[in-house]
């Protein structure tokens, strides 16, 4: 690798420092350049012990701007999580997406730090956040550790030192937190406000699952997300930083990410059923955004029948006009 | 079945718009910074007074008088690129430029900057991260004790990575500076934020601008003293100064305008 880059690029300097410092696994997180491209890492993070994440090891891209550090590099999560939207860039301040809050002093280890403490905050529509439910986010953390990257061929089961009783997580967590509690703060002030105005209208989706189906879609959710992801909606959501300032926050609440789960049960809600057994696709679903064109065409249709009645009217009394032989009074 | 074929093409609409809107907004800005880039240098030829005169309009009096008070006091001018970062570049070359033929405050000067990296990496900056910046900024105080010419220390302050580390560089002092002395600087930050945050989101991101808060701090941490002219619309015909920090004895002269700075020589 040292022969192929300009060694005198200050990203090039600075990349291969990272990667030294990095080269050796943690508990906690892992990142390494792959063999032929020093501005594409992979990287994989542990999900946060007292969280829904817990027991779950998730594996990523990094794609680093030929400017880092000037530029912040973007973050694509590549294992099903149900926080974040696989192969999308994250909406983190710390990422591409906000590139007027990076700080050239931070760097590769800093970004994984802040995804691990990203995971267990809400995802509030932001770009590339999902809002997955406990129970999905805990089936995916099992089911992570099979993960292996085609890749890095990196396994999740030995990508990352085996967590010991002895070792002392809390100082990594605590940095982790304190992190993303920092990175959080701008979007929080702009997203309290999205909030009022929004108005609440994302449902509760533990009320909204009732008992007898949760064990079923519960397995079912966790074979579908992937295939899901790829041919559903992938999240209207909205920058938090961005919009703040211009007015489409009102956009948030529909065009929200549901997870297979919430959805269905947004289905069941909305029809009435309670059987919950068949798959969601055969059913009509349920459509908010498709009521507005069929309002409008309504309206257009109402304007044309008044028309046409006009229309016909002028017709008629032409007609009894013309046969009756009737004058106009003024000249023509 | 059709009508969620629907709203998943409708959701998928929505979302790419959004992106879209969102790559959009950071394209133009990339468009605009690269006009603004291609029509200033980051640091310009100095010049004289008078093209200051040319900026604003014959019967704009207010700027006219000031400009006029202006030149009672100085000669020349150094233009800095609008990027948000100029008070940094413009303070970086200022300083440098008056050391070059001072090589006992420069002297003095490397040894506070040697130091520096030493204090912020005890203050808890990763230091395999900022290293690269200080390795840059000691390059160029390096390249003043050889004496070398203006031009080239100009070329090196219009070299877009050399340049932007020293600025990195100097927002790190900056940063560390109001951090170390943050129950001083607590009264003067608004908006119910900690130094700590205020440091993050208003000092060490590229492109932020400076206000008072940060000259202080800078010139404190480097113990150099500033003078800034300051040139608005505000009525009186003449042009305010103040000397960072209070009482000292300025070598550096800067000409703030509303949202800029550049340099002023006598």
């Amino acid at each position: 690798m040292e022969n192929k880059y300009n060694l005198k690029s200050p990203a090039v300097k600075r990349l291969m420092k990272e990667a030294a410092e990095l080269r050796d696994p943690t508990e906690h997180y892992h990142a390494q350049p792959l063999e032929d491209n020093l501005f594409e890492w992979h990287f994989s993070v542990r999900g946060p012990p007292d969280s829904d994440f817990d027991g779950g090891v998730y594996h990523g891209r990094i794609v680093l701007p030929p400017e880092y550090p000037m530029k912040p590099p973007s973050i694509i999560l590549l294992t099903p999580n149900g926080r974040f939207e696989v192969g999308k860039k994250i909406c983190l301040s710390i990422s591409g997406h906000h590139p007027e809050t990076w700080q050239p002093s931070w760097s590769i280890r800093t970004a994984l730090i802040a995804i691990i403490g990203f995971m267990p905050t809400k995802g509030e529509g932001a770009i590339g956040s999902l809002d997955y439910t406990p129970e999905e986010r805990r089936a995916l953390a099992k089911k992570s550790q099979d993960f292996c990257c085609e890749t890095c061929g990196c396994s999740m089961r030995s990508a990352l030192l085996a967590l010991t009783p002895n070792s002392n997580p809390s100082a990594e967590d605590h940095k982790a937190k304190e992190l993303a509690q920092q990175i959080n703060f701008k979007a929080e002030s702009s997203l309290s406000r999205q909030a009022s105005e929004s108005g609440g209208a994302e449902s509760d989706p533990s009320v909204l699952t009732q008992g007898d189906t949760s064990t079923s879609a519960g397995q079912e959710a966790v074979e579908r997300p992937l295939a899901e992801q790829a041919e559903e909606s992938p999240a209207a959501g909205v920058d938090e930083h961005r919009t703040s300032s211009s007015s489409s926050s009102s956009s948030s609440s529909s065009g929200r990410p549901l997870s297979p789960r919430q959805r269905r049960s947004q289905q069941h809600r909305e029809q009435g059923q309670r059987d919950g057994r068949e798959p969601a696709a055969s059913r009509p679903a349920f459509v908010p955004a498709a009521r507005q064109p069929q309002d409008e065409s309504h309206a257009g249709s109402a304007v044309l029948i008044v028309v046409l009645t006009l229309a016909l009217a002028a017709l008629i009394f032409r007609r009894i006009y013309l046969a009756h032989e009737y004058k106009f009074d003024y000249d023509l | 079945m059709a009508e969620e074929q629907q709203e998943s093409s409708q959701g998928e609409m929505e979302g790419v718009n959004c992106l879209a809107y969102d790559e959009a907004i950071i394209a133009q800005q990339d468009r605009i910074q690269q006009e603004i880039a291609n029509s200033n240098p980051l640091v310009s030829d100095r010049q004289d007074l008078s093209v200051l005169q040319r900026e604003y309009a014959e019967d704009d009096t207010v700027y006219q008088l000031k400009i006029k008070d202006l030149y009672k006091k100085y000669s020349y001018i150094r233009k800095t690129r609008p990027d948000g970062n100029c008070f940094y570049r413009a303070f970086g070359f200022a300083h440098l430029e008056s050391l070059l033929d001072d090589s006992k405050e420069l002297q003095k000067f490397k040894a506070v900057a040697a130091k520096s990296k030493l204090d912020l990496v005890n203050e808890g900056f990763t230091e395999f991260t900022i290293e690269d910046f200080h390795n840059t900024f000691m390059d160029l105080i390096e390249l003043c004790e050889k004496q070398p010419s203006l031009q080239e220390l100009l070329n090196s302050f219009n070299d877009q990575n050399m340049s932007d580390y020293v600025v990195v560089y100097l927002r790190l002092l900056t940063s560390g500076y109001l951090q170390r002395e943050n129950v001083f600087f607590q009264h003067f930050i608004e908006g119910g934020r900690s130094v700590k945050e205020f440091c993050q989101q208003e000092v060490e991101p590229m492109s932020k601008e400076s206000d008072h808060i940060h000259i202080i701090a800078l010139a404190q941490a480097l113990n150099v003293s500033i003078l800034v002219e300051y040139m608005d619309r505000g009525e009186g015909g003449t042009v305010n100064h103040h000397v960072f920090p209070e009482g000292g004895d300025p070598r550096i002269f800067l000409l703030y305008r509303p949202g800029h700075y550049d340099i002023l020589y006598k």
